[in-house]
């Protein structure tokens, strides 16, 4: 007898499996109508997305072209052969010539220290445009902004040859009040508020449009306001345009404020934290997205529990003691509570039901030592008028009942 | 296919080398350098087919009780296998450690124990079982759920058994076996004994004392052989909960008990869960009946539907042909009135012995002892009004001869085998 050496061991009777699987290319070709589907349907959803890019909607922009945009000025500009190019982050600017290029900065008051820092280091030509705050002192333009009450279309007033040719504009909203300094400014209206002012150390100018609305799609066209903006800002071949956010801390950058070559992007934005974090932040984010994953998927599926029922036995009484109590059902109430009183009594005494009032009545008078009249007007006297009769005719009842049934 | 918590860690290390290159390119091509290496994981694991499932048949247990449900996992494929089942159940299966790793070299089973202590009555199906295998890397393997179907049949709690010896006591006491001899207790001849003092002299058999000369009594004993049909009802008014399980809980533990007692007297026990339709059926003699009521009345469920009473009155008379004890455990309520519940107990009334029992909410005598103020003094006027309609109902089923039961869930079981004693030592039955 010779046992087989090396039987595998057979796999136990009533085993489940699940049937193999159709390879890859048959599950492809079954499903060919679905995977078309689905490729149109995300061709589809590329599209739109693509296509879809939000309006500019930002005041000053030159991609806005709603009233309050400058998209008109730019085209102008372009056609006048100056390169206008808008960045979203200052340091997105990189100048590679400052001599030949116009930096405009629009809404300059929202700018931080750093980047003002950066806009005095910067050797060439800049336009400040509408609410600039603390950028007109740090960049020699002594004056405050003040709100302008009384708008009004004025001459130039002042030497400057820009301002000169343009002739007239109109100051609205904010204005310029000088408060010394060798900046010179023009429009001024009788208030003493200037739409326009310029100072020129020498090595660059810098120039203040206060009133920007005169730059907008819908002022440009009026007074001296075109005249006044191109020669202003289109006095080099290149313009470079930047919307303060707020949210963008990063630096102006041109060729030499690394130290040579244009500084990158990274370079130019001030770090809070130590270097990496952001982008060690930007991995476990992803590892988030791979850990969703690896939560969502579900070790089999839920099973499903049948519920009974759940209805209290009680809910009909209760019901019916809610309708006692909203109608103020005293006789009904106190007729229920007598009617029980009587047959627990009675069953205590041996009366029943069938023996009549007075044969209760008589039982119930021997047991208590009480009046039969007394005993009959609590068992069978009048309804209680209110709440207050009601509770007295249930209490005394309960004391006649222990009465009864005291041994 | 799934991914294990390792492909996340991997993946959350690529936090080291963003940060050092500061570069959010090298961010992304760890994790798509990570997603790669798991779908090769994916790819390199154990098909599923591979792995072979069996359950084996879990059986009954009885409610409150534990037990354990085997799962035997197979590697029928080619290659060694490691991964982990789910086997899942219902959530009032109760089941506790429900996940199982394993790593089988091929043709190799490994046999599981899976703890079970289901919470409600009734048949508790299994899910399907759900095997996982993973990869050599353990960044990612293959899912699939396989139906092995099961049922574990979880039996009433019978928890009424407790009151059981007392009443064999009482049962032996009627029965003559005991030293004690009950006067009049059953009206079957048993034999005759010689006369001491004491004894009803009605009981003396002047025949016999003629024959022996000396005075002889017959003694008597209870009839065996009686014929008792528990008929629960299981319908509408079944459903409604009187402390925290419904109605019909109340009435099985009655009828097992019942059941219990009298296949212990000798008689024959048949029963019925009913409601439009019969829902269970068990008829056994001995003592196997309360395993078979038991097993029949485990995956009764109450109903919402109005009982057919002439149909249950046809079933009792197709199934006993003589004389029989028919206990309808059922709800006493003002609906007895025109549901012809009251035709159909004077219909059994006719040939049968009908005992009814019906389950009284506790909550109502609390609400009838309430005085704290007006509202629960109405409170009280509405329950004692139920009380009254109830009473009004039993009375009219007793003038039609039936016996009465009404008691609290709890009390109700030990309250309908003292009458059934009542009637067995009165032999009534």
């Amino acid at each position: 007898m010779t046992a087989p050496a090396a039987a595998p061991p057979s796999p136990p009777e009533g085993l489940v499996t699940t049937a193999r699987g159709p390879g890859l290319r048959a599950r492809a070709r079954r499903g060919r109508l679905g995977i078309v589907a689905a490729v149109l349907l995300l061709g589809l959803v590329a599209m739109l997305v693509i296509g879809a890019r939000p309006g500019d909607y930002v005041p000053l922009s030159t991609e806005n072209s709603t009233p309050t945009g400058t998209r008109a000025l730019a085209q102008i500009l372009r056609a006048h052969g100056v390169e206008v190019r808008q960045v979203d982050r200052l340091a997105r600017s990189a100048v590679r010539d400052p001599a030949a290029t116009t930096v405009v900065i629009a809404h300059a008051s929202l700018l931080t220290g750093g980047q003002l820092r950066s806009l005095v280091d910067y050797p060439g030509d800049l336009v400040l445009l509408g609410e600039s705050g603390d950028a007109l002192a740090a960049l020699g333009i002594e004056a405050t902004e003040e709100p302008v009450l009384l708008p009004e279309t004025v001459e130039a007033g002042c030497a400057d040859p820009d301002a000169l040719a343009a002739g007239t504009a109109r100051v609205d909203v904010l204005g310029l009040e000088p408060t010394g300094g060798t900046a010179e400014l023009c429009f001024t209206q009788r208030s003493g508020l200037a739409a326009f002012a310029r100072a020129d150390d020498g090595a660059r100018t810098v120039t203040a449009i206060a009133s920007a609305e005169l730059l907008t799609n819908a002022g440009l066209d009026s007074a001296g306001h075109a005249a006044l903006a191109i020669r202003s800002i289109g006095a080099h071949p290149e313009a470079v345009w930047y919307v303060a956010d707020g949210f963008d801390p990063s630096l102006l950058t041109w060729v030499g404020s690394g130290g040579g070559e244009v500084p990158t992007e990274v370079e130019a934005t001030p770090d809070f934290l130590p270097p990496g974090t952001g982008t060690a932040l930007y991995a476990l984010a992803l590892a988030v997205l791979v850990a969703a994953f690896w939560r969502a998927r579900r070790f089999g599926a839920l099973v499903r529990e049948p519920l009974p029922v759940e209805v209290r036995a009680s809910e009909a009484t209760r019901g019916r003691a809610r309708l006692y109590r909203r109608a103020r059902a005293t006789g009904r109430s106190a007729a229920s509570l007598r009617a029980a009183a009587a047959l627990r009594m009675g069953r205590r005494l041996g009366v029943g039901r069938a023996d009549g009032r007075d044969a209760l009545l008589g039982a119930v008078a021997r047991a208590t030592g009480r009046a039969e009249t007394d005993v009959d007007r609590l068992l069978y006297g009048p309804p209680p008028a209110d709440d207050a009769a009601l509770l007295s005719l249930i209490s005394e009842l309960d004391a006649l009942e222990s009465e009864v049934h005291r041994p | 296919m799934h991914i294990t918590g390792w492909t996340v860690a991997l993946a959350a290390l690529g936090a080291v080398p963003a940060a050092l290159t500061q570069s959010r390119t090298v961010a992304w091509a760890w994790v798509i350098g990570v997603v790669v290496l798991a779908l090769v994981d994916v790819w390199l694991a154990p098909p599923t087919h591979a792995v072979g499932v069996r359950r084996e048949a879990s059986g009954s247990v009885r409610l409150t009780q534990s037990t354990a449900t085997r799962l035997t996992v197979a590697n029928v494929g080619r290659r060694r296998a490691r991964g982990a089942v789910r086997d899942a159940w219902q959530p009032s299966a109760g089941a506790s450690g429900d996940r199982h790793a394993f790593a089988l070299a091929p043709g190799e089973t490994a046999t599981f124990r899976t703890m079970l202590r289901p919470t409600r009555r009734g048949d508790r199906h299994a899910g399907p079982v759900t095997v996982r295998t993973f990869g050599p890397l353990r960044l990612a393997g293959r899912q699939r759920s396989l139906e092995a179907p099961a049922r574990l049949r979880v039996l009433p709690e019978f928890a009424s058994r407790r009151h059981l010896p007392s009443r064999l006591v009482r049962l032996r006491e009627i029965d003559g076996r005991t030293a004690v001899r009950l006067k009049g207790a059953g009206a079957e001849f048993d034999s005759l004994r010689d006369y001491v003092i004491g004894d009803d002299v009605r009981s003396i058999d002047w025949r016999g004392t003629a024959r022996r000369g000396e005075v002889v009594v017959r003694t008597y004993r209870p009839e065996r052989d009686r014929r008792v049909v528990i008929a629960l009802d299981s319908a509408r008014l079944s459903a409604a909960r009187v402390g925290d399980a419904p109605r019909l809980d109340a009435s099985i533990e009655a009828a097992l008990l019942l059941a219990a007692l009298a296949s212990h007297a000798g008689d024959r026990v048949q029963a019925t869960a009913f409601d439009r339709a019969e829902q269970a059926r068990a008829a056994s003699t001995g003592s196997r009946i309360v395993a078979t009521l038991a097993d029949a009345l485990a995956a009764v469920e109450p109903s919402l539907l109005e009982p057919d009473w002439p149909a249950l009155v046809r079933l009792v008379e197709s199934r006993v042909s003589q004389r029989s004890l028919v206990v309808l455990l059922t709800t006493v309520d003002t609906s007895a009135m025109d549901s012809g519940m009251l035709e159909a107990v004077a219909a059994l009334q006719r040939r049968h012995q009908v005992l009814v029992g019906s389950v009284e909410d506790p909550e109502l005598g609390e609400l009838m002892a309430g005085r704290a103020d007006a509202d629960a003094v109405y409170d009280a006027g509405a329950a004692s009004r139920a009380m009254l309609e109830r009473e009004a109902v039993a009375t009219r089923l007793r003038q039609l001869g039936a016996e009465v039961v009404l008691a609290l869930p709890d009390d109700l079981a030990p309250a309908v085998c003292d009458r059934y004693l009542a009637l067995k030592a009165a032999g009534r039955l």
